[in-house]
């Protein structure tokens, strides 16, 4: 319904006009696709093997133990070792690698000391190493998919709870909207760092991984949602005095369709061009505290951890931090260029420049 | 207007409220200032209600055959190139939680900087010679048969508030360290079960006894340090909260100002007191130089490390490989350029127990076989090759380094896959999961959470881990920051948890503290001998295995009472067995030596320091050099430089 638009078609085609942020979002869709599948591109498990006439898909299966490819050992089958192994005897075996070999959990150390390691194509690191000799590359990427798909679940809900409350404030008003606002306004007092590492303090650390980042997530969220109703409040207001929305009532639609079905397009748009700059602020807030240490628990691949370990070994491992910062710049300039086009293109003055 | 009078209502009740608040508590301020207890009659009547502890007699009664010795023969420690003066700076990883040196959350980092490295003992373990010097005691005479060692004071001892140190500090020494006040169960055991007579002779001489001639029953007596008697005249049971932040009169060289020298939570000051009664003595006035010791608060290692490399700091220990070899290489410049210095020190000490502490009430934990399997399935041996580089060694049991009481026949399981998987497989952890992790037939994972509060060695967990994994062992690791990783502890929330316990220069190991069951739970064991299912767990002790055997606490109590030196050492290899075969304690890895880098107007003498010596700072033997501070900033801003120093003292080294 509110792509049928033809307001909202004008807008998107507005949108694709503006090419900067046109293609940085195409660019971000394509890394947020190629990042869900980031066991294909690093991973110490190997995409395929071939051995003694069966074929195996190691990435998405349970782990194999060595003894199934004629190894000795009873733990997970080392591919990179196999695959120098069936090169060597010729016997028609074959492992076929992701592109980056590593997974972003394992140390690699080159000369069997822990350090980091300077980028180099011949050891298959193609950005080097962290202090622990990790891989950065593989790191990265799948830091990347976390702080992307962190960003937006938790955009998703704030403006999930933001609209619901903010319509509700304007559309119902009165003391409803009075309680409310004050309530919000005690609300957004509670700083939020104290409460995440107060919550973190309390949480049981046997919790896997990734209850412990739904945890963050809904602390992130309970404190963040505050700021979106203000928007929607006084959207919903605006556009309660219309007289569309009164002849809706006399027609006899209920709360919830004219809200939803009337009222919300019509605010809709004020709040796209807010997303993009959520996303920002929760990609910039889960990579702040991990660098401060309350983010996600290690050794959880992230762009925060990472970074914090470039700036403590600032000078004899710059590449660490030069990785970490590159791509947390590349992927906020992207959101920032979308961001841009999208305010522009929703905005209503439609003579206005655009460099 | 109606709603502004209800503003206004709102506005003035909450002012009523707030008023009501601070007015409150100001009361009470003032009420635990001014109440004015003075304890003497309780004291006293503390001291005449047990006859047998405290004893007055007159000089006319002290033995007439006692051999006193002063130990003044022994050499002095430090260096006479020593210089008085200047400012030293150093790093604090975390603020004291208070100034207290008993009590709750007293025994930080921070501590011996208040006591145990800076107070006066009766008299002190000469550093190279293992043999007592005299500290606050002039002479004394050690009594074996009546258990008793005899103790002249220096007349000219006293407080830095002027107050002479008399024997009375030390009657009120076991009056406080026994007292309920302090909330320090394990001063009130020691000081009430290990002593057992002190007794006056006049204000400058009296004994103190122990129950069992014990082999080092001396060092037990002569290592005592008084609690000044005329501070604590209001001791009640507000001690914890009254005293938080309170700096009592100390015997040492340096004090502290807590308006001045204190800003919570930033920084603290040590100034040297240019009256201490010891600066003339022997043994101490080539030590304790520096005017001034300012501790910054610093949490961060590598701004820590940044800022001493700009020369605000005055030393950094390098510990950790990544420091030494990486950050602060040979070539470094400041290095090559001699600012900096680089010294490896081989000692000889009881080495911190890195290890893992495995809390054995905890759910597959209490299972033997189960800890067996963690033991084999911790690669340590990759560990010091790859993280330490080779330059330390694994630990064998928790009481290495003590000598002939150390059980040198125990060996510290190694890594092995096959060993940790039949243990494994043993407590019913025979199958893999689909991540490699092995499961037993009720799904359960084998997966446990590795806590601790070292950030600096997070890394070597992360080895562990990583190779674990190899046997199907799962390890969370859980990195806390120092304060809250020993809170855990001593709440015995743990699973697994990594840490050390500093270790103390004595004779033998103690076990009380770390294995016996009284610190793991009240009431452990049912009277037929069985464990007690409804046993409580007992926290703020240094059980931290949760340890709780019989057999271990027969001889625990057998140890402690002997007083037969071979005896103990037998009760000692067969206690360290039994702990090793308990396998709730997985040892790391131990350090030979200690090695820092310093700026050159840091100096130390010439051997650089003693043989026994814990670190580089503890016996005070360092002085800083203004002259040469100035010296080396001009140098440096001129970038002129000096011979580079990078030295390796292995005059004490002991083989692997």
């Amino acid at each position: 319904m509110f792509i049928s638009n033809p307001e909202t078609r004008r807008k998107i085609s507005r949108f694709k006009e503006i090419k900067r942020g046109y293609y940085s979002f195409l660019i971000l869709i394509g890394i947020l696709i190629l990042t869900s599948f980031c066991e294909l591109i690093s991973n110490s498990r190997a995409l395929l093997v071939s051995y003694e006439g069966n074929l195996y898909f190691p990435t998405y299966s349970a782990f194999h133990p060595g003894t199934d490819f004629g190894l000795d050992y009873p733990y997970e089958t080392n591919y990179r070792e196999l695959k120098q192994k069936f090169q060597e005897e010729g016997t028609g075996n074959w492992v076929l690698m992701p592109p980056v070999t590593f997974n972003p959990y394992e140390n690699s150390a080159q000369d069997n000391i822990f350090r980091p390691s300077a980028p180099s194509i011949e050891n298959g690191h193609y950005l080097g190493t962290d202090t622990t000799s990790r891989d950065i590359l593989s790191r990265l990427i799948y830091g990347t998919r976390i702080a992307l798909w962190f960003a937006l679940a938790f955009t998703l809900s704030v403006y999930l709870i933001g609209i619901i409350i903010g319509c509700a404030m304007g559309y119902f008003g009165g003391i409803f909207d009075l309680l409310f606002q004050r309530f919000i306004e005690i609300w957004s007092n509670i700083p939020f760092l104290y409460m995440v590492i107060i919550v973190f303090s309390v949480v049981p650390s046997g919790l896997p991984t990734s209850a412990r980042i739904m945890i963050l997530l809904s602390v992130m969220v309970l404190f963040s949602w505050t700021s979106m109703t203000y928007y929607m409040r006084t959207e919903t207001y605006r556009e309660k005095s219309r007289d569309y929305v009164s002849a809706a009532r006399i027609m006899g639609a209920s709360t919830g369709r004219i809200i939803f079905k009337h009222i919300l397009p019509n605010a809709m748009s004020t709040l796209i061009t807010f997303v993009p700059f959520t996303v920002i602020a929760a990609i910039t807030a889960i990579t702040a505290l991990d660098f401060l240490g309350f983010g996600l628990p290690p050794p959880t691949p992230s762009l925060g951890e990472l970074l914090k370990q470039g700036t403590s070994s600032l000078r004899t491992a710059p590449w660490i931090v030069i990785s970490a910062f590159g791509t947390l710049v590349i992927i906020l300039t992207l959101i920032t260029f979308v961001g841009e086009a999208i305010r522009e293109s929703f905005d209503p003055k439609k003579f206005t420049i655009y460099e | 207007m109606r709603n502004n009078e209800v503003m206004t209502k709102i506005i003035c009740f909450a002012f009523a409220i707030f008023l009501a608040i601070t007015g409150c508590s100001r009361l009470e301020d003032e009420n635990s200032k001014s109440e004015a207890i003075d304890n003497t009659e309780e004291v006293d009547n503390y001291y005449l209600e047990r006859p047998e502890f405290f004893s007055f007699k007159t000089l006319e009664d002290l033995p007439a055959d006692l051999k006193w010795t002063s130990g003044d023969d022994l050499s002095e420690i430090g260096s006479e190139k020593a210089k008085k003066g200047g400012t030293e700076y150093r790093r604090l990883q975390d603020f004291p939680r208070t100034l207290r040196t008993v009590g709750p959350d007293s025994n930080g980092s921070f501590r011996p900087l208040l006591n145990d490295y800076v107070t006066i003992s009766l008299a002190g373990t000469h550093p190279d010679e293992f043999d007592f010097y005299p500290g606050l005691a002039t002479s004394w005479a050690i009594d074996r048969d009546s258990k008793t060692v005899f103790v002249r004071l220096d007349p000219n001892a006293y407080w830095s508030d002027r107050h002479p140190v008399t024997t009375e500090d030390f009657f009120f020494m076991f009056f406080f360290y026994q007292s309920e006040y302090i909330v320090a169960p394990w001063y009130n055991n020691w000081y009430g079960t290990q002593y057992s007579n002190i007794t006056r002779y006049d204000d400058h001489t009296f004994s103190i006894s122990v129950p069992t001639d014990k082999p080092d029953m001396a060092s037990r007596i002569l290592g005592l340090r008084p609690v000044p008697r005329h501070y604590y005249y209001d001791l009640a049971d507000n001690f914890t909260e009254y005293y938080q932040w309170k700096f009592p009169p100390t015997t040492s060289a340096y004090t502290l100002d807590t308006e001045k020298d204190l800003q919570k939570g930033r920084s603290i000051k040590l100034r040297r007191n240019q009256d201490w009664w010891a600066k003339e003595k022997k043994h101490f006035r080539y030590r304790f130089n520096a005017d001034t010791i300012s501790f910054n608060v610093i949490r961060d290692s590598s701004k820590y490390f940044e800022t001493f490399r700009r020369g605000e700091i005055d030393l950094f220990d390098l510990t950790l490989s990544e420091d030494w070899y990486e950050k602060l290489p040979n070539d470094a410049p400041e290095v090559l350029k001699g600012y900096i210095q680089k010294t490896v020190f081989y000692n000889q000490h009881p080495r911190p127990t890195y290890g893992l502490w495995i809390n054995t009430n905890q759910k597959f934990l209490d299972n033997k076989s189960i800890r067996v399997g963690i033991q084999h399935a911790s690669n340590w041996k990759l560990v010091i090759e790859n993280f330490f580089r080779g330059d330390y060694q694994r630990m064998q049991t928790s009481s290495d380094g003590y000598g002939e009481f150390s059980n040198k026949n125990i060996r510290s399981r190694e890594f092995n896959l096959d060993k940790a998987q039949a243990a494994f497989s043993d407590a019913g952890f025979k199958k893999r999961g689909s991540d490699g992790i092995l499961i037993n037939e009720e799904g359960d994972r084998l997966s446990f959470t590795v806590s601790t509060g070292y950030e600096r060695f997070k890394d070597i967990l992360t080895i562990l881990k990583e190779e674990a994994a190899k046997a199907g062992l799962e390890l969370i690791i859980e990195t806390l920051d120092g304060t809250a990783g020993w809170k855990k502890v001593q709440e015995k929330k743990h699973e697994i948890h990594f840490l050390a316990f500093a270790v103390g220069l004595e004779m033998y190991p103690r076990f009380w503290e770390t294995y016996h069951s009284e610190n793991a739970f009240d009431k452990a064991f049912l009277d037929d001998g069985n464990l007690n299912p409804n046993r409580k767990v007992k926290t703020q002790t240094n059980n931290l295995e949760l340890l709780a055997i019989p057999e271990m606490d027969r001889m625990i109590n057998s140890y402690r009472g002997s007083s037969d030196k071979d005896e103990m050492i037998e009760l000692a290899h067969k206690m360290t067995q039994l702990h090793h075969d308990h396998a709730s304690f997985v040892p790391g890895f131990i350090q030979p030596s200690y090695r820092l880098g310093h700026w050159r107007w840091l100096r130390f003498p010439d051997h650089f320091n003693y043989k026994h010596s814990r670190s580089s700072t503890q016996l005070f033997v360092h002085w800083i050099d203004e002259e040469m501070r100035e010296e080396t900033l001009e140098a440096k801003r001129e970038n002129k430089s000096f011979p580079a120093r990078v030295r390796v003292f292995d005059q004490f080294a002991e083989n692997p």
